[in-house]
């Protein structure tokens, strides 16, 4: 890749993580933070994404960025109280700040109106009027010669100049060099550089770090009295410095006060009296106490600099002091706190991932075939064995776990989902975010992201009320959204919960009605008609409103999680609000399966979507012609599915007694029996991909390989119960 | 012996494209995240130059020109600040503190290199 | 695209012979990664009936074609004299079930004759030419279309 390119994609990463920063920030402020490294992270954050976006010239950013910037820098500098209003203001050109850079990184336009109005926003926050200050400074942010930094009047090339130089003792200090300074200036033109050192003391009387030399050069060449003057530049303020045009005269004859050397030989000289003073530097042992530190910036400026630097700088210089400082403090003790982290690119964990998938598998294999020799149990080599698998244990932890992410990264995408659903509906909404630590999978995280940005648009949309009904119901006006993640038992458990109205029983089971989801003579219990909402044909078009809308239904979030091997589910109090609550992997590596034999196939369910296993009796089995059978388990009927012949295994079904049934949930809540031949124990497993080589197989989710080395498939079992639904409706 | 040059910032975009500028001209270059790490790979490396920022997280620039310059060691390093053109009072505070120049930002490649020149010996 | 056309102006190629029933075949050497014994597959459901299965190699897994069913020879009774040839496909990994390998050849571009018009369709998605050599005729193969083809998915 083209290095520039290569950094733009750095660029575009790092914006990312400071608007996470930025928002975060901000939030935090919100809630009362007022630690200066708090609003500084917020500061930096907007001025990184300003600098950045300067060098890859990306006006609509810089522009943005710029104006957010300043009035950022009003709450730094304390001009301006960062009040609720003004965060709000702030989170809201937060916002339009990550559009703007997710604009800029895929080329679009942005959305200037928003963008402009805001900036008027933030203008009036930091007291500008009008556009002069801005316009004037967009100017900085192109790749321009550095010679605008010195902002003087144009000055015509001139033939020669007299340049008087005499460094003081501070120019030493900042490590400049008066023979590197002498040296930029003979590369101009033709130069007679005159040493006067008629003010060194005596040796016993030198002090290691004055600036006792000073020279005056005498420069010929066609060049403009700025471009001298810019030699000098670093050093303004450090020395006595004239620069005098000489009009059209030829240098003075060396030697006519008597104090000239040739040019090489001074360079030699005054490199060594440079480096003269570097030693007595190193060895220094007396501290000369600085200039005042006034005196350097209000130090006269060259003729050239602008006036009105002067009274500004001291101000802001003194202002400026004091945070500085306690940042600086605070950096020495913190130092320890922050953990070393590397980066590493995620091929190579995937691949080490891969590896230990396979050592597993080896192991078990090897565990199979010491089995198979006969050893006993308590032999050296089962009981090495066994230790090795412990270890083995271990060691994909670990490696699993260099995966895992904190949910951070998703659970802070939702403060601006909510801020904008809250604004579309006219509902005034907090978020609260518990758990953002919770780690998991990377690959999880991605893909949580958007059925929980669903789950709380319609937590906004759906669940809560409006302002007018929570009051008449005695609620606060403003609505709660609780965003949670913990880990339990060994899954991620999210839940998003709303303070609403819950769900209307009535008018859920009214919909699945009418929509033939459900018979009208069904009796059901709360519990099944809250998670009628999950079933694929709930939700229509009729019932998309502008903010869930995209014809999203809950069915979809639903298929997502299970998907990820993940389970989702609702409860519901009415008046009080309802919760959704989901489950999921830390991994997509391994899964915990239920491995089953099924003619002479041995397959893998996963475990999450088994409820319970049982063994049909002959009078629990109902035919309902064709091969569709149900089973009544607890006074309910289930359809009974004969995996075997789902899959094509076998082409008689397997007599239902023969067999052990496993109940399973699938979509939508509705449950089915999976009739295998026999199960074979639990086991976690590696998953691996089958589309890696073949494709996708209808009915089989991914395939594993198992102790005797040989693949076993993992059940798709929604697809299985789908498919056999279908047949079941055909045969009914 | 190609110069060593230390860029101190704490976003990785202008620590790339510090690296790819400076690279590009030969210099060597080593990088930091902060001024309290550009104080550990200035022990470790030994610049002759150093170029920082001034807005980090931990120790901002000010501090790590400070702390630089406090060492008898490091006195003659030339340090370049990188600064915006508006920020008059930020380059003042640099230089009290003990920093060599400054450089522009968006910095311009070759005046990057130039400016690093006229200071390094 | 294919091994055989990146090859197609190159003067010497080397390809691996193996035979179904009593014609010979052979494929580009460049697209082999090993040649292996017989194991049992793990059946697949929804699959067409040259594809035996998938087994595991190294970890991996990988489905096995049965090429005598796939170029319309009756399907290969296996036994543990066959052997799997494995290639890489455009970057997927196939066991290619066969009864024996008998040879590698080297052969220059000349030698492969173009494929007759008379050929079946089969022959036309496989054969890539044909070479004559010893008395014998060996087809060349293309293997980038033994995997099933998405249409047939939906069947």
């Amino acid at each position: 890749m083209d290095p520039l390119a290569a950094i733009r994609d750095i660029f575009f990463q790092e914006c990312e993580e400071q608007l996470a920063e930025l928002e975060s920030g901000l939030l935090s402020m919100e809630e009362g933070d007022q630690d200066p490294e708090t609003i500084n992270a917020v500061f930096r954050a907007v001025h990184s994404i300003k600098g950045g976006a300067g060098a890859f010239s990306l006006e609509a950013l810089i522009r943005f960025a710029h104006v957010f910037e300043t009035a950022m820098d009003e709450v730094r500098s304390g001009r301006l109280a960062p009040s609720s209003e003004v965060l709000k203001t702030m989170l809201r050109a937060a916002d339009v700040l990550a559009d703007l850079v997710r604009a800029a990184r895929g080329n679009e336009p942005g959305d200037d109106p928003r963008a402009a109005a805001l900036a008027e926003e933030l203008k009036a926050l930091s007291g500008v009027t009008g556009d002069d200050e801005t316009e004037e400074d967009w100017g900085e942010f192109e790749f321009q010669p550095q010679q605008a930094s010195f902002d003087g009047p144009e000055t015509a090339p001139q033939t020669g100049y007299m340049v008087k130089f005499r460094p003081r003792a501070d120019l030493y200090a900042k490590a400049n060099e008066a023979a590197l300074l002498l040296r930029e200036l003979s590369r101009l033109g033709e130069a007679q550089i005159q040493l006067h050192a008629d003010d060194v003391p005596l040796l016993a009387d030198l002090a290691p770090e004055a600036s006792y030399l000073a020279w005056t050069v005498t420069l010929i060449g066609d060049v403009d009295e700025t471009t001298v003057r810019e030699v000098f530049e670093f050093v303004d303020g450090d020395c006595e410095l004239e620069v005098e045009p000489i009009g059209g005269a030829t240098p003075a004859a060396g030697g006519d006060e008597g104090g000239g050397f040739d040019l090489s030989a001074l360079l030699a000289r005054v490199q060594g009296d440079g480096a003269a003073i570097v030693t007595t530097d190193l060895d220094a042992a007396p501290e000369t106490a600085p200039e005042p530190v006034v005196s350097v910036a209000i130090k006269p400026s060259p003729p050239a600099a602008p006036a009105p630097v002067v009274p500004i700088t001291r101000a802001a210089t003194a202002q400026a002091e004091a945070p500085a400082d306690t940042q600086a403090g605070a950096g020495g003790p913190r130092k320890a706190e922050v953990a070393a982290t590397i980066r590493v690119d995620l091929e190579r964990v995937d691949r080490m991932i891969d590896l230990v998938g396979e050592l597993v598998i080896n192991q078990a294999v090897l565990a199979q075939r010491v089995m198979e020799a006969g050893l006993a149990r308590a032999s050296a080599v089962a009981v090495g064995l066994d230790e090795l698998e412990q270890l083995t244990r271990e060691i994909q932890d670990s490696v699993m776990a260099i995966r895992a992410q904190p949910v951070k990264s998703v659970f802070q995408r939702m403060p601006r989902l909510v801020r904008e659903v809250a604004a579309m509906t006219g509902k005034p909404v907090r978020l609260v975010t518990e758990g953002e630590g919770t780690e998991v999978d990377k690959t999880v995280i991605e893909r949580i992201a958007d059925p929980l940005t669903h789950m709380i648009r319609n937590a906004i949309d759906h669940g809560l009320e409006s302002p007018e009904k929570r009051a008449a119901a005695g609620k606060p006006a403003e609505g709660v959204v609780r965003l949670s993640a913990a880990h339990r038992s060994g899954r991620i458990v999210i839940e998003v919960a709303d303070d609403g109205a819950g769900i209307n029983r009535e008018r859920v089971k009214a919909i699945a009605i009418e929509r033939g989801l459900i018979a009208p003579e069904a009796t059901l219990s709360d519990e099944e008609i809250d998670n009628l909402i999950f079933m694929a044909g709930f939700s229509t078009a009729s019932e998309v409103s502008e903010v869930s809308g995209r014809g999203v239904g809950m069915d979809v979030v639903r298929r997502s999680i299970q998907a990820l091997g993940g389970r989702i589910n609702i409860t519901s109090k009415p008046g009080k609000g309802s919760i959704f609550t989901m489950s999921l992997p830390l991994t997509l590596a391994v899964l915990d399966g239920m491995v089953v034999s099924v003619q002479d196939q041995t397959l893998v369910a996963p475990i999450t979507a088994i409820v319970e296993t049982l063994q049909p009796k002959a009078e629990d089995v109902h035919s309902l012609g064709g091969h569709a059978r149900v089973i009544s388990i607890r006074g309910g009927f289930v359809p009974l599915i004969d995996v075997g012949m789902a899959l094509g295994y076998r082409a008689e079904p397997l007599l239902a007694t023969q067999g052990v049934a496993l109940l399973i949930e699938g979509e939508g809540g509705a449950r089915a029996a999976l009739l295998v031949d026999a199960i074979q124990g639990q086991r976690q497993v590696v998953i691996k991909s089958l589309e890696a080589n073949y494709r996708q197989v209808p009915g089989v989710a991914a395939a594993t390989i198992l102790g005797d080395g040989r693949v076993a498939l993992i059940l798709d079992i929604d697809t299985i119960v789908a498919v056999s639904r279908g047949e079941m409706r055909k045969a009914g | 012996m190609s110069i060593t040059v230390l860029t101190v910032d704490d976003s990785r975009t202008m620590r790339e494209m510090l690296r790819l500028a400076l690279s590009d001209a030969g210099f060597r270059v080593v990088q930091a995240e902060d001024g309290i790490h550009g104080l550990e790979v200035l022990a470790a490396e030994s610049p002759q130059v150093i170029v920082t920022d001034i807005n980090m997280p931990r120790m901002d620039g000010f501090g790590f020109i400070e702390e630089v310059r406090s060492d008898a060691r490091h006195r003659v390093i030339p340090i370049l600040v990188l600064t915006t053109e508006s920020d008059v009072e930020k380059k003042n505070r640099a230089r009290m503190a003990g920093a060599t120049g400054w450089i522009v930002k968006p910095f311009n490649p070759d005046k990057l290199v130039e400016a690093i020149r006229r200071v390094a010996a | 695209m294919t091994q055989t056309t990146q090859h197609a102006t190159g003067g010497l190629r080397e390809l691996i012979s193996f035979r179904i029933g009593a014609q010979e075949f052979c494929v580009d050497i460049m697209s082999i990664r090993e040649i292996r014994g017989w194991t049992a597959a793990t059946a697949l459901p929804q699959s067409p009936s040259y594809v035996k299965g998938v087994i595991n190699l190294r970890g991996a897994v990988l489905p096995i074609v049965d090429l005598a069913a796939r170029l319309g020879f009756e399907s290969t009774e296996v036994n543990d004299r066959n052997v799997i040839i494995v290639a890489d496909i455009g970057g997927q990994v196939v066991g290619l079930l066969v009864d024996a390998v008998s040879d590698i050849l080297t052969v220059t571009d000349d030698v492969i004759q173009p494929t007759p018009d008379v050929a079946s369709e089969t022959a036309k998605t496989f054969v890539r030419g044909l070479i004559a050599m010893d008395g014998r005729m060996i087809s060349l193969i293309g293997l980038e279309r033994v995997l099933p083809e998405l249409e047939q998915e939906a069947a």
